[in-house]
């Protein structure tokens, strides 16, 4: 799968995360973590977001994200959602997105 | 049960009862009336107004809580409205101006500084990377030398006199960088402007020109530019512009002198020029000093050779005149886009 329009999901609010996708100009994964609790969770965030876009089998795309302090699945759900804005996909094929 | 808030957006055109409450918002804020910003953001709670963001174009700014709500959550809820509504209208990668003291409170909107003008304004974009892959980009394109030069210019259109201080410039450094304003907001098209300057300087051998960008004399970096009409020139916004340059721009490309020519005319581009050298040359910085180069206009009759000149006689249709002052590849742009108006008008008696 690979980021063709810029999308965004989430908020900035407490316990959510903001995830911005956009295309790649040298068709690279390239991702950005900032966190609030980057001290203590950043490692574990950076492991849900790059297993959530192996899931999704993300081949090329810019990945921000501005982490409030959400949890694994918050994390998961909100970079699943922007990915898919972000590659306009149509059809869903949900044992992905377990 | 406390009221609860309620956030909505308004265009600029359809605010009335609100006017006088955000006035009174941004005022406890220091905080003027902008009349660029296109769409607020506002928070009401129950009939109070208690917060607002504005939205010109892609630059966020008029961004204002009143100070009994401050330090609660609403500054995350307004900023994830603010950034929802941009996106709605098309701005993915969105610029912000505040106070230096404030920044930090942008950052938790996903904010990053990119320059600031000390005690005045920090100039920040949405993004943790943009800048570093324009200037990757700008990387790429460096050549050798120990004397380089710069100019930016809008060339609307490119005349006799971009072409007279590109040669004095060229001359002088190993390398010469052109900058084409990107902006359309002139009388020329980017592309237009950006052709005709190409074609007028492709015979000098050592010179590259570039395209312009957000971060080069734009919009968001630069609004005073655009705004000739009303001669008020911030100096705020200067010093953001010359920042981007200092310390972006210029290190990438290894640029140690701006060429500029002397502007007798326009007083904004003056105040430019006479800003730069306090912004490039003697202001504090973690950049290096870029020479700033001030270079007379060439004349012709008398008077110095400008675009602005050029596009006065074209009010007049006065094309004999023009082609005096701009080299050949402009003069057949505007008889192609103006020589049959011109005939049309002769046909019906109107000669200037």
């Amino acid at each position: 799968m690979r980021i063709i329009t810029e999308a965004v999901a989430g908020t900035l609010e407490s316990s959510d995360l903001l995830v911005k996708v956009s295309p790649s100009r040298d068709k690279t994964l390239e991702i950005h973590v900032a966190s609030d609790v980057m001290e203590q969770f950043g490692a574990q965030i950076r492991r849900v977001v790059d297993d959530t876009l192996k899931g999704l089998a993300v081949s090329d795309g810019l990945i921000v994200i501005e982490d409030k302090g959400a949890l694994d699945y918050a994390i998961r759900a909100r970079v699943q959602a922007a990915v898919l804005r972000g590659a306009a996909c149509e059809e869903l094929r949900w044992e992905q997105l377990s | 049960m406390p009221a609860e808030l309620e956030f909505y957006t308004v265009d600029d055109g359809e605010l009335s009862q609100e006017r006088e409450q955000i006035k009174r918002l941004l005022s406890e804020s220091d905080l003027g009336w902008d009349s660029r910003v296109e769409t607020f953001v506002f928070c009401k709670k129950g009939a109070q107004l208690i917060a607002c963001a504005g939205l010109d174009r892609d630059v966020v700014k008029c961004v204002a809580i009143s100070p009994a709500f401050r330090g609660s959550s609403l500054s995350l809820q307004l900023g994830s409205e603010l950034l929802k509504v941009a996106l709605e209208r098309g701005h993915f990668h969105l610029f912000l101006y505040t106070r230096p003291e404030n920044a930090v409170l942008f950052r938790g909107w996903g904010f990053y500084p990119l320059v600031e003008a000390p005690d005045r304004v920090t100039l920040m974009e949405n993004s943790p990377i943009a800048i570093q892959q324009y200037c990757k980009d700008l990387q790429a394109l460096r050549r050798p030398g120990g004397k380089i030069g710069c100019i930016v210019m809008n060339a609307n259109p490119f005349t006799l006199g971009h072409r007279y201080l590109a040669e004095i410039a060229a001359e002088a450094c190993d390398w010469l960088h052109v900058f084409i304003v990107r902006e359309d907001a002139s009388m020329f098209t980017y592309t237009e402007r950006y052709e005709l300057a190409s074609q007028g300087l492709s015979d000098i051998r050592n010179i590259t020109v570039h395209h312009g960008s957000e971060y080069i004399i734009s919009r968001a970096t630069f609004p005073g530019y655009f705004l000739k009409g009303e001669c008020t020139v911030d100096q705020c916004y200067t010093a953001v512009d010359l920042l981007l340059f200092r310390e972006y721009i210029a290190p990438a490309l290894e640029i140690t002198h701006r060429y500029v020519g002397t502007e007798p005319i326009c007083p904004i581009t003056n105040k430019y020029n006479q800003d730069m050298k306090f912004w490039l040359e003697a202001a504090n910085s973690r950049s290096l000093s870029i020479e700033v180069v001030e270079v007379p206009r060439i004349t012709r009759h008398g008077s110095p050779i400008s675009a602005s000149e050029v596009r006065r006689l074209l009010q007049n249709m006065d094309l004999r005149k023009i082609k005096e002052l701009v080299p050949e590849s402009t003069m057949n742009l505007l008889i192609s886009r103006f020589g049959d108006q011109r005939k049309s008008e002769m046909t019906h008696g109107v000669e200037h």
